[in-house]
C-alpha cells in the first residue's frame, strides 16, 4: 500500500525529518516547491532538515519556460484561469447570502423541531452550492484538458516526460506549502495526478491541501476582516473525505462555536482536520495509521483529537 | 491636574532644576487612559492649544502654572485617538503658531507641519513602517497630454517588486498621489502589503491636479481625464487586468469628491472605490454654508442623492470622528448601500489629516483588492 504523511507548517519547528524516517522509503527524494513561486527551488534549509539529498522538480520554472515557448498553451491556460476567477466571483455572490441565512438560523430561537429542519435545509443548500461549484470547476478543467490534447506542444511534452521520469524513479515525493492554487495548477499542468497517487508522499500545508478532493480556503482573521470559507477547487483526489486546515489555530476563530459548528457541518461527511506546526497525519489506504497534534472540527464547533482508525 | 504636575508642585513652585528634571523625565503630551495633558514652556501673555477637532472650539486656553514658565492643559481624550495641533502664543499682542517643542512626533502636509497627539493606546500601525524584508517596488513616471484640459499632466507610477510585462496587474488610480507618497508613506504601505500578500502586486497611477479646488469639485473635464484619457494611456503603457473589478480609484478630502464624481460619470469603470474623508457637502434645504468653492460639490452630491445608482462593485469609506465631514460621510453610507453596492465604512478616532488616511489604507486596500494571503498556506 502507498503511504501518505500530511504535516502542518514547518515553521518554527519542522517535523519533516521524523516523517521521512517514518515512511522509510528507498530511492531518491524529489521535491515540489511550485507553491513558493519565484522562490521555488530554495531548498537548502529543507535539505539540512531532511538530512538526505533532495531534488526539486522545478515545476514553476518549467511551466514558465513552457509558456514562453508554447503560446497556444499559454493562451489556453490564461483562458482557463480567467474562467475560474470569474466563476469564483459568481460563486461568492451566491455563497454570501446562503451562509448568512444559515448563520442566522443557527442562532435564532424557535420551536426546536421546526428550527432543526430549517437549519438542516440551510446547510443542505450550502452543500448543494459547493457541489454545484465543484462540478462547474471540473467541467472547466475537462474542457481545458480536451483542448490541450489537440495542441501541438512539443516543448511541453519534453518537460512533462522529464518530470515523469524523475517522479517514477523517486522513492518519495515531498510537496511543500505555499500558494495552493499555483501549486495545484503546476502539478496538473505536468499531469502528475495519477503518478503521485502511486508514490509515497509527504505533503505539508498547501501541499497537503492539494492532495485532497476538495480545497477549502479559509481565514477568519484576514486583514480585511472575517471572510467566509470558500471552495477553491477539486484537489488531486489522493486523500479522500478530508478538508485540511493548515494554520488552523491562527486562521480559524475557535471562540465562535456557532461559526465553527457550521463550518464542520457544511463540509460533512468530510472530516475537517487541523494541521498546525507539529501536526502529523499518517495515512495508509485511507486509514489513519498514526497521528499527532491534529484535531477535527466537531459538529459542536469544538476541537476533537483526530485518532487512528 | 495631572499626577506628575501635582507632584511637581507638591512643595510649592518648583525650581528651574526640578522643572528641567520634570521635562527630561516625561514624554509630552502626557497621556493616560481617557486624558491627555499638554505642556508648553516659555514666556507669553497667553497660550492656547489650537487643534482641529470638530465639535470642540479650535482654541483652548492653557493655564499658567504659577511661579514657572510652564503652561498646562488637561483634556479628555478617548483612548487610541490621534489628532494634530499647535500652540498659539500671544505676547505683546503678537500671535504665533508654534510646534510643541517637547513632542517629537510631527506630521507633515502640503501646508507645513503639525505636532501630533497620540492618545493612550494609539500605536502607529507596523505596516506603515519601513520593513527591511519587504521587496521594494519602483516609482517611475511619464507625462501625457490631456485633450480635455489642453495641458500636460505628470503621472507617477508605482510598479510592484518583480514586475513582469508578461503578467497582468490590477490598476489603482490615486488622486493627489504624490501627497500620499510624501505624507502617508504610501510607497512603504504598498511595498509592505504586497510583500505580506495582503494585496496583490498592482500598478498604481498617481495624479496631481494643478488646480484641485476647481478640478476636484465636480468638474466633468476631470472625470473625462481620469475615466478615459488616463485609462487609455495606462492601458497602452502597462499590462493591466482587463476587468472593472481589477480597477480602483481613490482619493481623500476633495480627492474623495473627485473619485465619486468620476465614478458617477463612468459607473463601474472602476470596480473598486476608496473614499477617505470625502468632502461630500450637500444641503437638504436652503443654501449650504460651506462657501462658494463647494457650490459645484453640493450641486453634484445633491443630484446624486436625488437620483442614486450603483457606481462600483465595492466602496470602502473612512472618516475621522473628529472632523466635521463625519456627518456627510455617515449620511452617504446607507444611500450607497441601498444601490446594491458592497460598502464598508470605517470611523476612526482621528481628524482630517494624512496620517488618518495612511492608517486606514490597509483595511481599505486589502478589502477592495484581497491579496493571495487567502491562498497561501506556508
Amino acid at each position: 500500500m502507498v503511504m501518505q504523511i500530511l504535516l502542518g507548517p514547518q515553521n518554527p519547528v519542522p517535523n519533516l525529518r521524523q516523517a521521512i524516517e517514518a515512511i522509510n522509503a528507498d530511492g531518491p527524494i524529489v521535491v515540489i516547491t511550485a507553491g513558493w513561486r519565484d522562490s521555488e527551488g530554495e531548498i537548502d534549509e529543507m535539505r539540512e532538515i531532511a538530512g538526505r539529498p533532495l531534488e526539486d522538480l522545478k515545476l514553476y520554472q518549467r511551466a514558465e519556460e513552457v509558456f514562453a515557448h508554447e503560446p497556444a498553451l499559454r493562451e489556453l491556460q490564461r483562458e482557463r484561469q480567467d474562467k475560474l476567477t470569474a466563476l469564483q466571483r459568481l460563486y461568492r455572490i451566491r455563497l454570501a447570502p446562503t451562509l448568512t441565512a444559515a448563520r442566522k438560523l443557527m442562532r435564532t430561537r424557535a420551536e426546536p423541531e421546526l428550527l432543526r429542519l430549517e437549519q438542516r435545509a440551510a446547510i443542505s443548500q450550502l452543500r448543494a452550492l459547493d457541489t454545484h461549484h465543484l462540478r462547474r470547476i471540473r467541467s472547466i478543467h475537462q474542457n481545458f484538458n480536451r483542448r490541450r490534447a489537440g495542441l501541438d506542444i512539443p516543448r511541453a511534452l519534453v518537460q512533462r516526460d522529464e518530470v515523469h521520469r524523475l517522479v517514477e524513479n523517486a522513492g518519495l515525493v515531498l510537496i511543500a506549502g505555499g500558494h495552493v492554487a499555483v501549486l495545484l495548477n503546476r502539478i496538473r499542468l505536468f499531469g502528475l495526478d495519477q503518478l503521485l497517487a502511486q508514490k509515497p508522499v509527504i505533503a505539508w500545508s498547501a501541499g497537503a491541501m492539494a492532495m485532497t478532493d476538495r480545497i477549502v480556503l479559509f481565514h477568519h482573521s484576514a486583514p480585511q476582516g472575517k471572510r467566509d470559507a470558500e471552495l477553491l477547487d477539486a484537489g488531486l483526489g489522493i486523500v479522500h473525505r478530508r478538508v485540511l486546515l493548515p494554520h488552523a489555530s491562527t486562521r480559524l476563530d475557535w471562540s465562535n462555536r456557532r461559526r465553527m459548528a457550521l463550518f464542520s457541518r457544511r463540509f460533512s461527511p468530510a472530516q475537517c482536520c487541523t494541521l498546525d506546526n507539529g501536526s502529523m497525519i499518517q495515512l495508509d489506504a485511507e486509514q489513519v495509521t498514526d497521528v499527532s497534534d491534529s484535531y477535527i472540527v466537531a459538529r459542536t464547533g469544538r476541537k476533537k483529537p483526530l485518532t487512528k482508525t | 491636574m495631572n499626577l506628575q504636575i501635582d507632584n511637581l508642585f507638591r512643595d510649592g513652585a518648583p525650581t528651574a532644576v526640578k522643572i528641567a528634571e520634570f521635562i527630561q523625565n516625561n514624554r509630552f503630551p502626557m497621556v493616560e487612559p481617557g486624558h491627555v495633558t499638554f505642556i508648553f514652556q516659555g514666556k507669553a501673555d497667553e497660550v492656547n492649544l489650537r487643534r482641529w477637532i470638530s465639535g470642540l472650539s479650535t482654541a483652548q486656553s492653557m493655564l499658567a502654572l504659577e511661579g514657572t514658565d510652564l503652561w498646562a492643559l488637561r483634556m479628555e481624550l478617548p483612548d487610541k485617538s490621534r489628532f494634530e495641533y499647535k500652540f498659539e502664543t500671544i505676547r505683546g499682542g503678537q500671535r504665533d503658531l508654534v510646534l510643541d517643542k517637547l513632542n517629537k512626533v510631527v506630521a507633515h502636509d502640503p501646508f507645513g507641519a503639525n505636532s501630533v497627539c497620540q492618545g493612550y493606546g494609539y500605536t502607529r500601525p507596523f505596516w506603515t513602517l519601513h520593513d527591511e524584508e519587504s521587496r521594494k517596488g519602483t516609482l517611475t513616471g511619464f507625462q501625457m497630454h490631456s485633450t480635455v484640459f489642453e495641458s500636460r499632466r505628470d503621472i507617477q507610477v508605482y510598479l510592484p517588486a518583480r514586475f513582469r510585462r508578461s503578467r497582468s496587474y490590477p490598476l489603482l488610480v490615486v488622486h493627489d498621489g504624490p501627497d500620499y507618497l510624501q505624507y502617508a508613506d504610501f510607497k512603504t504601505v504598498l511595498d509592505n502589503l504586497i510583500h505580506r500578500l495582503e494585496i496583490p502586486p498592482m500598478i498604481v497611477a498617481m495624479t496631481q491636479s494643478p488646480d484641485r479646488l476647481v478640478e476636484y469639485t465636480g468638474d466633468r473635464r476631470h472625470a473625462r481625464f481620469i475615466g478615459e484619457e488616463l485609462l487609455q494611456e495606462m492601458n497602452s503603457k502597462f499590462p493591466l487586468v482587463d476587468s472593472n473589478s481589477g480597477r480602483g480609484l481613490m482619493g481623500a478630502s476633495l480627492g474623495g469628491v473627485a473619485t465619486l464624481h468620476t465614478a458617477r460619470h463612468y459607473p463601474n469603470r472602476f470596480g473598486q472605490l476608496l473614499l477617505q474623508s470625502g468632502s461630500f457637502a450637500f444641503s437638504d434645504l436652503g443654501q449650504h454654508q460651506k462657501g462658494p468653492i463647494f457650490d459645484p460639490v453640493v450641486k453634484f452630491v445633491n443630484e446624486y442623492r436625488k437620483n442614486p445608482f450603483a457606481l462600483a462593485e465595492k466602496i470602502y469609506m473612512s472618516c475621522g470622528i473628529y472632523e466635521s465631514l463625519i456627518y456627510e460621510n455617515r449620511s452617504l453610507v446607507p444611500l450607497l448601500q441601498a444601490q446594491g453596492m458592497q460598502v464598508r465604512f470605517e470611523e476612526a478616532r482621528d481628524a482630517h489629516n494624512w496620517e488618518n488616511w495612511r492608517d486606514r489604507l490597509r483595511p481599505g486596500l486589502s478589502w477592495l483588492f484581497p491579496g493571495p494571503l487567502w491562498m497561501v498556506y506556508e
